[in-house]
């Protein structure tokens, strides 16, 4: 019998049979090993996020919350009057610009930091290292509520300008400062991240081919353009979408600073979507996130067309 | 790399999508009333409360529960009573969430004037039949809590705003407080020629706050916000474009400024004469002494007054924090006592007095705790002419949309006609919800 059933079940794969088994115990290990994340990720992330793309679809309102299934479906229709929502429309040209103004201004600042660790500062490197990076692991609600009084209209800042004879504007109660305030706190929370990250990029950067540009006559800022940057070039791909994602999503520097006002200036695409939620609109919040998901989806192309190196 | 749009993580997403959408379309879809909870359940005995009692709240007047309840958890040994106090911020949403997951409290304490949201779907269970009685609530706090007849909460504390003004610049002015909105403008221009920088501290508008400020002016003019049978809203009226302009007028006359003070600024700026008036609730009358850091500076420095009068009257709006049982809730019997329990007129006192909550029993408001401090006593006359915010779902997106027509009218943006005609265009867009 036991002849019988090995002779009718060949090893026709060409891998000896000790060989394959093993590789299935490791591919099964993997996936024990895989398991704690997925089982995270599909929970939390991937099971949410496909559902809102199927809530879109549907009329699920704050009274449906015990029967999420018992809604009408809807086709497209959140889609049309999320497009047909002036407030809407305006908020995502506020988010665009809060990523066309803050994320070249984050790299540059980060860059800027980074080459200056690298090469000129080299003593206290990991206190300064430490000091740069502080922002991006301090409580954002903390951070908000000092920029506040900072930002108020007899506040710090309005206190230091009169003290040369200035007088300030309301900057948190002004259409032409609010969002400049606001994009400047996102930088200033994110420029540790990007530092770190181009830090890490020159570190490895190959000494000798800097050297070898030297002895040819190369200057800084030559070696800068034609060797470093081109290097980095993965290093800034990573960066710029890194930050182009967390910025399409912005959302707690305009919420805590100034809840999206004023007269809507700094209200984010993010912002938006909450309060829709908070309104009980589940149906058009949902269609708000997937807008987002799409438009990171892609910048995120565009920015892997454009900045991927060439070979 | 692949390009993004081959990948197959998002095949995989869009195939999601559309057996999710197909679900929803195959299962039957489309909404089925749930009338269940709409049934009033039978009365709670008088029995010891046991099992395990889970109470959420937003951090504030819940604090003192500890407190509060020290007697009652006496009476009932057998009862566990769980409070978990939530941020402010983040309490109507994390409520709804866990009310969508199933995983809410058997207590949930919501916010009186914006509780329709709730209390419109099957989330909480109706009050018992002689759990408390109606009438000894100020009316506009049980009627906040009624949906076509049937209560689904049961009023905890309650305010309302009142004139919050400087008495020390009034009376060295000679100014007395205004009753009518004619004599608003004056009497702020009064206090500022008496020495306050601005005569008013006021917010100049965008979130539902405001709206709900606008809508007491409203009502003072005689405005409805919604037809009768809760079909239409009526904002395009002369009544809101009356409104409207009222508060502007705040700004426009300069005896406000459209810069703030902000919420955080607004003690501090009145304590210091940067402004000399609010309309304000309660909870200021404990809080100047601390700014000042002057004991009795309240008493000597500060009168109230109920809002001055439109054409209509002196209408305030019903605010507060109310208590429901959910109807997911395994233990409602025990649940109702707690609720009875802080309904009753010594217990609302004991939490007046471990945090200030105003009761929602008028009787409470007999004893000398509260009795013998003439500030409150405009608070009190003020909650017998309260009126409670439509209870429709989608009343916060118009009170937020309210909000935000103030502020460009008052920052010069549009007009007041411009801005009901805009209310209404977006209300109708809106609906009136449930």
């Amino acid at each position: 019998m036991t002849a019988l059933r090995t002779s009718t079940a060949p090893n026709t794969s060409g891998v000896p049979r000790k060989r394959r088994s093993r590789g299935v115990r490791k591919s099964l290990i993997a996936w024990i090993f895989l398991a704690p994340f997925a089982i995270v990720f599909l929970t939390y992330t991937a099971i949410p996020a496909l559902a809102a793309i199927g809530f879109s679809f549907t009329d699920l309102q704050g009274r449906d919350l015990r029967n999420p299934f018992n809604v009408n479906f809807v086709a497209i229709d959140n889609y049309v009057r999320l497009f047909a929502d002036a407030r809407f429309i305006r908020d995502i040209g506020n988010t665009l610009l809060f990523v066309v103004v803050g994320v070249p201004l984050t790299m540059a600042l980060g860059f800027a930091l980074a080459v200056a660790l690298n090469s000129g500062i080299r003593r206290l490197r990991g206190v300064f290292r430490t000091i740069f990076f502080a922002p991006v692991v301090t409580n954002i609600v903390a951070i908000a509520l000092i920029w506040q009084y900072a930002f108020n209209n007899d506040g710090t800042i309005n206190n230091v300008l009169a003290n040369f004879g200035l007088a300030g504007p309301n900057w948190l109660d002004d259409t032409n400062t609010a969002m400049p305030v606001v994009i400047l706190l996102g930088i200033w929370r994110n420029f540790g991240t990007a530092m770190l990250l181009f830090l890490a990029g020159l570190q490895a950067v190959p000494e000798d081919v800097q050297e070898a540009a030297a002895l040819d006559g190369a200057g800084w800022w030559s070696r800068l353009w034609h060797i470093t940057l081109p290097l980095l070039l993965p290093t800034i791909l990573l960066i710029s979408v890194l930050l182009t994602v967390f910025y399409l999503q912005v959302f707690d520097e305009p919420y805590l600073l100034t809840d999206g006002g004023p007269l809507g200036s700094t209200e984010s695409m993010a912002l938006y979507t909450y309060t829709q939620f908070g309104f009980g609109n589940y149906g058009i919040s949902s269609a708000a996130s997937v807008v987002t998901l799409v438009l990171v989806a892609v910048v995120s192309v565009v920015q892997f067309r454009l900045l991927r190196p060439r070979t | 790399m692949p390009a993004l749009t081959h990948s197959r993580p998002v095949r995989l997403a869009a195939g999601f999508a559309m057996v999710a959408t197909a679900a929803l379309v195959l299962s039957g879809c489309g909404r089925v009333d749930n009338a269940d909870s709409a049934a009033a359940t039978a009365a709670i005995d008088d029995k010891p409360a046991t099992g395990t009692v889970s109470l959420w709240a937003p951090d504030g007047d819940a604090n003192a529960l500890d407190d509060t309840m020290a007697a009652f958890k006496a009476d009932n040994p057998d009862l566990d009573l769980e409070v978990t106090l939530i941020p402010e911020s983040e309490y109507n949403t994390k409520l709804q969430a866990a009310i969508a997951s199933g995983t809410g409290p058997d207590i949930a304490q919501t916010y009186t004037e914006a509780q329709a949201g709730f209390i419109k779907g099957d989330a909480f269970a109706a009050v018992p039949d002689g759990l408390v009685d109606e009438d000894s609530f100020f009316p506009g706090s049980w009627a906040a809590g009624e949906i076509d007849g049937t209560a689904y909460t049961v009023p905890w504390y309650a305010y309302t705003y009142t004139l919050v003004y400087r008495k020390d610049i009034a009376e060295a002015a000679g100014l007395s407080a205004p009753t009518t909105w004619d004599e608003m403008i004056p009497f702020e221009k009064g206090l500022m020629a008496a020495g306050a920088t601005k005569g008013l501290g006021a917010s100049v508008g965008w979130d539902s706050y405001n709206g709900q400020d606008l809508t007491q002016l409203v009502w003072q003019a005689g405005g409805e916000l919604i037809n009768d049978d809760e079909t239409e809203w009526t904002l395009d009226t002369p009544e809101m474009i009356e409104a409207i302009e009222y508060n502007a007028s705040y700004f426009t006359s300069g005896v406000a400024d459209v810069s703030g003070p902000g919420f955080l600024d607004s003690q501090p700026y009145f304590v210091t004469g940067k402004t000399a008036s609010s309309i304000t609730g309660p909870w200021v009358i404990g809080q100047f002494d601390a700014v000042a850091e002057q004991d009795g500076w309240t008493a000597e420095n500060v009168g109230t007054a109920t809002v001055p009068a439109g054409s209509a009257g002196s209408i305030g709006a019903i605010a507060g924090g109310s208590l429901g049982v959910l109807a997911d809730s395994d233990n409602q019997e025990s649940a109702w006592k707690v609720i009875r329990y802080l309904a009753e007129s010594d217990t609302q006192i004991a939490q007046y007095e471990s945090y200030g909550s105003l009761p929602a029993v008028q009787s409470s408001w007999e004893d000398p705790a509260i009795a013998d401090q003439p500030l409150l006593d405009a608070f009190f006359d003020q909650l017998q002419d309260t009126r409670s915010y439509p209870q429709r779902t989608t009343w916060l997106q118009i009170a937020t949309q309210m909000g935000a027509e103030m502020e460009s009218v008052a920052k010069g943006q549009e007009t007041a006609e411009e801005a009901a005609a805009n209310l209404q265009s977006f209300a109708d867009g809106v609906g009136t919800g449930e």
